[in-house]
């Protein structure tokens, strides 16, 4: 085999606040020819930096050593002039977010073609764009020459991408997170489709990804980074039956599988790039570490076809680390709390002078109960109805149909009992940053719901502030802070402080962790399952990730096209679909690892 | 998109209906008159009695202001009390006059503001851009009434070289191509240099924030060189805003003109705007301000079309 791909001690800085920051420090890897190398890696860990350093796209100003060998050339060694020759013919690269990577004002067939004139002058190009869309699955691709970006949907753009990627059949592929974001049926064919294309062109992959979960099945080989070092390296089959960095084995055991009993969060959070810790820098939130794991970094320990940089890496077992413990509790009943019944909401259309709108409903004659201190799962995907479904039952959209907290129909409620009723019902949104006004201090933003309940001091209210800081696992001093100075994780639980501060009893959850890394998701999820076990909290939780919707819930309601299309407790669902389409979801999440 | 075109028109109408009200009523209030124009401030007050009975403008105002409607509704702007001829033929002669400064002036700003902005996209942060930002707030803060006077003593009074005011030598019996050509340079360079400094710094953000996009990127990605990105990728997305401006200029672009028109004593709208204004010439004055609402109007609507012609995005809804 012959190595596309040798990146040996690269190291890149970035300038931040008026000095050199390092971002990465000395990668080494290597990929051959029709090999998926994953590099995985948290937010944080410089794993985008990595793989733009490849393409030498880093912004201007940033500051790199090592070597990049790539088709007989030295990366780091030459102009801009030699690299836009390398870039997009040696080498592609598909990006995460493909709606922002195209450019919205071009076809799509002027931007593939583009690609593929770049190198290869005029001519023919029509051609092979039609080949490539071809080669990435559009259906239907000579009728589409001409559309925009936004006339796809999200799985297809990122094909679009990969196409412009691949036009001029590079001998390495970067792609960058390229399935985040996307429903996990279309990520999971997009995955699919670059394992295959990969094995049929005999191209390198390099696949940054945050979630091991995503690669475990296609990847032959995985580096796993922390906090620009790469801590652990080797075969892909190896490294997923015995990870042996204390980092690699938390990072698997944060992912959320199908029926896992409990989530393993990593304590702390991961270090900024000025203030890493001398030692080993996974040191202080490891749960193994000696006394001189802060004093040097570890050497790599080789053991089979894995390295570790660790100096007590995890015995190999024969059965992995936290292998799967199924849930065996019994299904409990709980006392009933929330009806819905028969919910239907139609967005109005476009409508003209004369004629009425007739879009079709976004949610169709939904049923279910809550009961106190359960978890109802709502699982779809994007465009099923179900974000429409929790903002309904939290009475911020126009209905049809009922829904009765405790008997009591909420629309019938008016003025200040009205008011007082509805606060019982709180929401979590998917983006806490976005959720919150930046102007105002975190100990503002959770004490507002309290001032409204009723006249407390303020003193009283601080105290108040300081005790649900406390209960979602946070520093009391973080009331002084500003939303925009905390990390994605530190949002989130300042969220759902606030959601707790109005006393409620319900918490409609919107993809509370999709914009959370996997370590951060399972402390979060970790924190709904104990404060709802502590205050006999029900959740709402929607979301389109089926590992946690079955995590956390005891039920779980399937959402497609506006209809629950099956709803039952969460082991039955599991062990039977009964619908098709929560079969496919269900072999789509993340499943159990061997045990 | 003639759906749209023809509802914002629909809508603009009360817009403007509001806009010729206000003015109306505004300009009969203040005191004065035209009959003190034509007869002279020491006019005795029989005459201007007279006079006032002859013009109609001893009428109830209500009635004056309905009148006025019904005229334009049978395509009647009235007649000047001044000059004494219809203000319809009127306008469409000094608007001619105007058309071709503006029309001049308005494409080098913009071809001026593209090469600025770009620049001052690409280089932002560097020296380049700095001094070009320098320009821009310099000539956004200077009176352009200002600026004109120095030009007239710099290229007229001291050295002579271009004549300092009106459209055309009146000495010539058939001017020609070259007169008109002379008399247009100054009024042409102060209108750029005022539209320039804030089309251009618009721009020069916009040519900013779409380097820093993920489109830009992926054409990097591709082996797309930067002066390709720049006028392949980057220049329609980057317009947008330019285009809006341009649109909104339109009112800015006849307010500055009735300053820079009245110092260079050229003949066009603004200066007839001034110059009625003075007079209390109720006919011309609200012709024009219904002339600058109908453009004010069309300037948007021409914006939003050209604007949804460069981004496939837009749907009209």
């Amino acid at each position: 085999m012959s190595a596309v791909l040798r990146v040996e001690n690269l190291s890149a800085a970035l300038p931040r606040g008026g000095r050199d920051v390092p971002i990465l420090d000395g990668l080494n890897l290597t990929i051959n020819a029709g090999e998926m190398l994953a590099l995985v890696g948290e937010s944080g860990s410089g794993k985008t930096v990595a793989a733009l350093s490849i393409m030498r796209l880093l912004p201007p100003g940033a500051r790199l050593s090592g070597n990049i060998w790539l088709g007989g050339q030295n990366l780091t060694q030459r102009p801009e002039s030699a690299l836009r020759r390398v870039r997009g013919r040696d080498a592609g690269m598909v990006f995460q977010n493909p709606l922002a990577a195209l450019n919205p004002s071009r076809t799509v067939a002027s931007q593939i073609a583009e690609a593929w004139r770049v190198h290869n002058g005029g001519g023919k190009s029509t051609a092979r764009v039609l080949e490539l869309l071809g080669e990435v699955g559009i259906p239907n691709a000579a009728a589409r020459l001409d559309d925009y970006p936004h006339q796809f949907s999200g799985g297809q753009r990122q094909r679009v991408l990969l196409a412009m990627a691949l036009a001029c059949s590079p001998k390495l592929l970067i792609a960058d997170e390229p399935t985040s974001g996307l429903d996990p049926l279309i990520a999971r064919q997009i995955m699919e489709l670059i394992a295959r294309l990969r094995r049929e062109l005999n191209m390198g992959v390099l696949f940054v990804t945050h979630d091991l979960s995503v690669v475990e099945a296609h990847a032959d080989a995985v580096q796993v980074l922390y906090a620009g070092k790469s801590v652990e390296w080797g075969s892909a089959k190896q490294f997923f039956a015995h990870p042996r960095h204390p980092y690699s084995e938390a990072l698997l055991g944060a992912v959320a599988r199908v029926g896992q009993a409990r989530l393993h969060n990593i304590p702390g959070s991961l270090p900024e790039p000025e203030s890493r810790p001398p030692g080993c820098r996974f040191a202080p939130r490891c749960a193994f570490r000696q006394p001189d794991c802060e004093a040097a970094f570890p050497p790599p320990s080789q053991f089979g076809a894995t390295t570790a940089a660790c100096f007590y890496p995890r015995p190999v077992r024969d059965r992995p680390a936290g292998a799967e413990t199924f849930s065996t509790a019994p299904p409990r009943t709980f006392p009933p709390q929330l009806q819905v019944r028969n919910l239907t909401v139609r967005y109005k259309g476009k409508s003209g002078w004369l004629r009425a709108a007739t879009a079709p409903p976004s949610l169709l004659d939904a049923s279910f109960a809550l009961g106190r201190g359960e978890c109802l799962g709502v699982v779809g995907e994007s465009g099923s109805g179900k974000s429409t479904l929790g903002r309904a039952v939290l009475q911020m959209l126009p209905y049809e149909g009922q829904v009765l907290l405790e008997d009591t129909d909420l629309a019938t409620l008016r003025g200040t009992a009205g008011r007082a009723r509805r606060r019982r019902l709180q929401l979590v949104f998917q983006d806490p940053r976005e959720s919150m006004n930046p102007r105002l201090r975190i100990g503002e933003i959770i004490a507002e719901p309290l001032r409204l309940q009723g006249q407390l001091s303020q003193a009283q209210l601080r105290e108040n502030v300081e005790t649900l800081l406390r209960r979602v696992g946070l520093n009391a001093q973080l009331a002084g802070l500003y939303p925009g100075s905390l990390s994605g994780g530190q949002a989130q639980r300042v969220a759902i402080a606030r959601a707790l501060a109005a006393s409620p009893d319900i918490i409609v959850l919107d993809e509370p962790t999709s914009s959370l890394d996997v370590s951060t998701q399972a402390m979060l999820l970790n924190l709904l399952k104990d404060l709802a076990a502590a205050q006999a909290l029900s959740y709402i939780l929607i979301s389109h990730d089926f590992a946690v919707v079955s995590y956390m819930a005891s039920r779980i309601a399937v959402l497609h096209e506006g209809r629950i299309v099956e709803m039952n407790d969460t082991k039955t669902l599991i062990a039977a679909p009964r619908h098709a389409y929560t079969a496919q979801l269900i072999a789509a999440a993340p499943q159990p690892r061997g045990g | 998109m003639i759906r749209m075109v023809a509802r914002r028109l629909a809508a603009s109408g009360l817009s403007i209906l509001i806009l010729v009200t206000l003015v109306f009523f505004m300009a009969h209030l203040t005191p004065g008159g035209p009959a003190y124009s034509i007869l002279g401030l020491k006019a005795n007050a029989t005459s201007v009695a007279q006079l006032n009975a002859r013009l109609g403008l001893n009428q109830p105002l209500l009635q004056q202001y309905g009148l006025w409607w019904w005229h334009l509704a049978h395509g009647q702007l009235g007649y000047s009390y001044l000059l004494n001829r219809p203000v319809g033929a009127l306008l469409w002669r000094y608007e001619l006059n105007t058309l071709l400064l503006y029309a001049l002036a308005i494409s080098l700003s913009t071809f001026l503001s593209i090469l600025l902005g770009l620049a001052q996209g690409v280089y932002f942060g560097r020296w380049p851009a700095r001094f070009i930002g320098a320009f821009q707030l310099g000539f956004y803060a200077l009176p352009p009434f200002f600026v004109a006077a120095m030009l007239v003593l710099w290229t007229c009074v001291r050295r002579r070289w271009l004549p300092a005011s009106g459209m055309v030598n009146l000495r010539l019996a058939h001017p020609g191509l070259a007169s008109y050509a002379a008399h247009l340079v100054l009024p042409v360079i102060t209108v750029t240099l005022f539209t320039t400094a804030p089309l251009s710094r618009y721009f020069g953000e916009a040519v900013h924030e779409e380097l820093a996009r993920d489109y830009v990127r992926t054409a990097r990605a591709k082996g797309v060189g930067f002066t390709a990105i720049l006028f392949t990728h980057v220049l329609r997305n980057a317009l947008r805003p330019l285009v809006t401006m341009l649109g909104l200029s339109f009112p800015y672009i006849f307010t500055g003109g009735v300053i820079v028109e009245s110092v260079f004593n050229y003949p066009g709208l603004g200066w007839l705007m001034w110059r009625s204004a003075l007079a209390q010439d109720y006919p011309i004055l609200i012709a024009i301000v219904l002339v600058i609402g109908l453009l004010t109007v069309l300037g948007n609507l021409l914006a939003d079309v050209v604007n949804g012609l460069l981004d496939p995005r837009a749907s009209y809804e």
